[in-house]
């Protein structure tokens, strides 16, 4: 069947060779769920999974996600029509005081990619437009993402400030945090409920707080 | 015998112990101390004295002789001149175009006060060979470039001391690149557009060797003990790009390059300390086999840079450079965490010689003064015998 062959373009990161054989399968009649499970997701959690283990680096994940991202233009249109919902939904943005987006950008497509819908709110962020960009958009995680020690004080005031909305609005929305300076023990510290490790390790985060 | 703070050293770069650890601050723009914290450690120590900063991009300040002197300081810093008739202007306050044309924002937030590079002469669309030839290029032989360098030196030989002259040359081939060409499309076109990345590195590092000849030059060649530059090639937790395939092959042989024009430039004499923060393991091996003489800043925290494993496995052909934790002992811990850590540090590092003593990067804004203290004052109270 050609969806593997969709498979392995993202895994050569041929872009426009993804594009055109995703619109040649959604042509011949394939399933949108078949072309995305197994022709744009699957590949990717196997680049992020490499990414991990310090086999493929930053150059590589960023282009199996762009590959990934060319197919999903395709798909996502027509996931919409057929009614289906996305994986979750997640906020996502830099921290108040902090400009820095690598990482936060790589979390963004790698969480696209694994067919999660992400509104990124760049960075800067105050803690007032998390709250309101996730409930415009009936988020289920808030991501929040820093990259100096300076942050961190900031991450701590913002997750205090989501959760108290959270109680105030009996929500379930779930708050994560990832970046350079900060761990698990600081994300159980601030009372944020998960802590991704790279973009792969947040996706698999992700997908671990909807499910659960 | 009596240890001058040059003589120290060098000790310590040639693997050899002298009467206590080396210490730098300031040594180069990215061993210093940002402004926030310079601000408030001049105040504990009743330090009344203009802040003459280093880098306003960077938000990092000159620490003041007097500070130098309190701490023992055996570095002091020359870095080129401001180039005359370039593309660098300020637009405003908060807006700064470089020599390349690359756009500085500031960060304009209470906590993180400097400047990111936001965009530049081939952001967006494909590079070519074509876009890259037809740039308005700088001029490493720029005579600004020289400008103050020859008197900065005098200045240092002149107040005695026997000082450890570092010339910290800005740049290289991958964040002025990044800067140039956006992060993204950079580490993409090392697969994507290879041959006209690989000609704009050709040209970054044209400018970077031509400085570096007109700065050494100025300068004198037997006056520079250290030069010290270099760019990331780490994350937190891993490599950015494969260091046997990537940078092996396509980086590597800049940086080499670059290497050996200035040990070619000062008769070999000169040290090379190269700068990588983030978990530069990997790459350190490469860094050794093109004439690295040590590695700046050590970033603990980051992936297999334990200090005893680096040591072990290293400590016999580069020298550590930093180390000191900046992402958890100095921000957050006390004065007596920051002078334990200081003491392990020196103990496993400094075994043998092959470590100075600094900081992993600037001192950061949050850090108090008494851990800065603390740090400093423990290196100086060290001795190897």
């Amino acid at each position: 069947m050609q969806v593997a062959k969709i498979h392995d373009a993202v895994l050569e990161y041929e872009e426009e060779d993804v594009a055109r054989m995703v619109q040649a399968e959604v042509d011949a009649g394939t399933d949108i769920k078949v072309i995305l499970e197994e022709g744009l997701i699957k590949p990717l959690d196997v680049v992020g999974e490499q990414f991990s283990d310090g086999t493929l680096f930053v150059p590589e994940m960023l282009m199996a996600a762009e590959a990934v991202a060319a197919g999903l233009d395709i798909v996502r249109p027509l996931l919409v029509e057929t009614g289906a919902k996305p994986a979750g939904t997640i906020v996502l943005g830099t921290v108040k005081g902090d400009l820095h987006d690598i990482g936060k950008n790589l979390v963004g497509m790698m969480l696209e990619g694994a067919g999660f819908q992400v509104f990124d709110l760049g960075t800067d962020v105050d803690p007032e437009t998390f709250i309101a960009a996730s409930k415009e958009n009936q988020a289920d995680i808030v991501a929040i993402s820093g990259l100096l020690t300076t942050s961190m004080p900031e991450m701590e005031k913002t997750v205090a400030i989501l959760r108290q909305d959270k109680e105030t609005d009996n929500s379930n929305i779930k708050i994560m945090i990832g970046g350079p300076p900060v761990n698990q023990e600081f994300a159980d510290k601030i009372g944020a409920d998960a802590y991704g490790q790279d973009a792969p390790g947040a996706v698999e985060k992700v997908r671990e707080l909807v499910s659960s | 015998m009596t240890w001058t703070h040059r003589e120290r050293l060098l000790a310590a770069l040639n693997h050899e112990e002298p009467d206590r650890v080396p210490i730098d601050l300031g040594g180069a723009e990215f061993t210093s101390v940002t402004l926030g914290a310079y601000e408030k450690l001049k105040k504990y120590l009743g330090v009344n004295v203009a802040t003459e900063p280093m880098s306003i991009i960077h938000s990092v300040a000159h620490p003041a002789e007097v500070i130098l002197e309190r701490f023992g300081v055996d570095t002091r810093n020359v870095q080129p001149g401001g180039y005359e008739g370039g593309l660098d202007h300020w637009i405003d306050d908060n807006n700064y175009v470089d020599i390349f044309n690359v756009l500085w924002k500031h960060t304009k937030s209470d906590v993180d006060q400097h400047f990111l590079h936001k965009d530049g002469p081939f952001h967006g669309g494909k590079l070519t060979l074509d876009r890259v030839e037809e740039c308005d290029w700088p001029d490493g032989k720029n005579p600004g470039l020289a400008r103050g360098v020859k008197e900065r030196v005098q200045a240092i030989k002149a107040k005695g001391g026997d000082h450890a002259v570092c010339l910290y040359l800005p740049g290289g081939v991958i964040h002025r690149g990044y800067a140039m060409r956006g992060f993204e499309a950079y580490l993409k076109d090392l697969y994507k557009s290879p041959q006209p990345l690989q000609l704009l590195m050709k040209k970054l590092c044209d400018f970077w060797c031509d400085t570096a000849e007109t700065v050494i030059n100025a300068a004198g060649p037997e006056n520079i003990d250290i030069i010290y530059f270099g760019e990331d090639l780490g994350t937190q937790d891993g490599c950015m790009f494969d260091p046997d395939g990537i940078y092996a092959n396509y980086l590597k042989p800049h940086h080499a390059r670059m290497v050996s024009t200035v040990k070619g430039l000062t008769g070999h004499k000169v040290k090379v300390c190269f700068h990588c923060c983030g978990s530069a393991y990997h790459f350190i091996p490469h860094l050794i086999d093109i004439g690295v003489d040590a590695l700046n800043p050590v970033q603990v925290t980051a992936k297999n840079m334990e200090p005893d494993r680096l040591k072990e496995e290293f400590g016999d052909k580069i020298t550590f450079w930093g180390a000191i934790n900046t992402q958890r002992i100095l921000p957050f811990g006390s004065p007596e965490e920051v002078a334990e850590e200081t003491r392990r540090i020196i103990s496993i590092l400094g075994k043998g010689g092959g470590y100075i003593l600094n900081s992993v990067h600037n001192i950061q804004a949050e850090v108090p003064p008494e851990n800065i203290v603390a740090m400093f004052e423990t290196g100086l109270a060290h001795r190897y015998h």
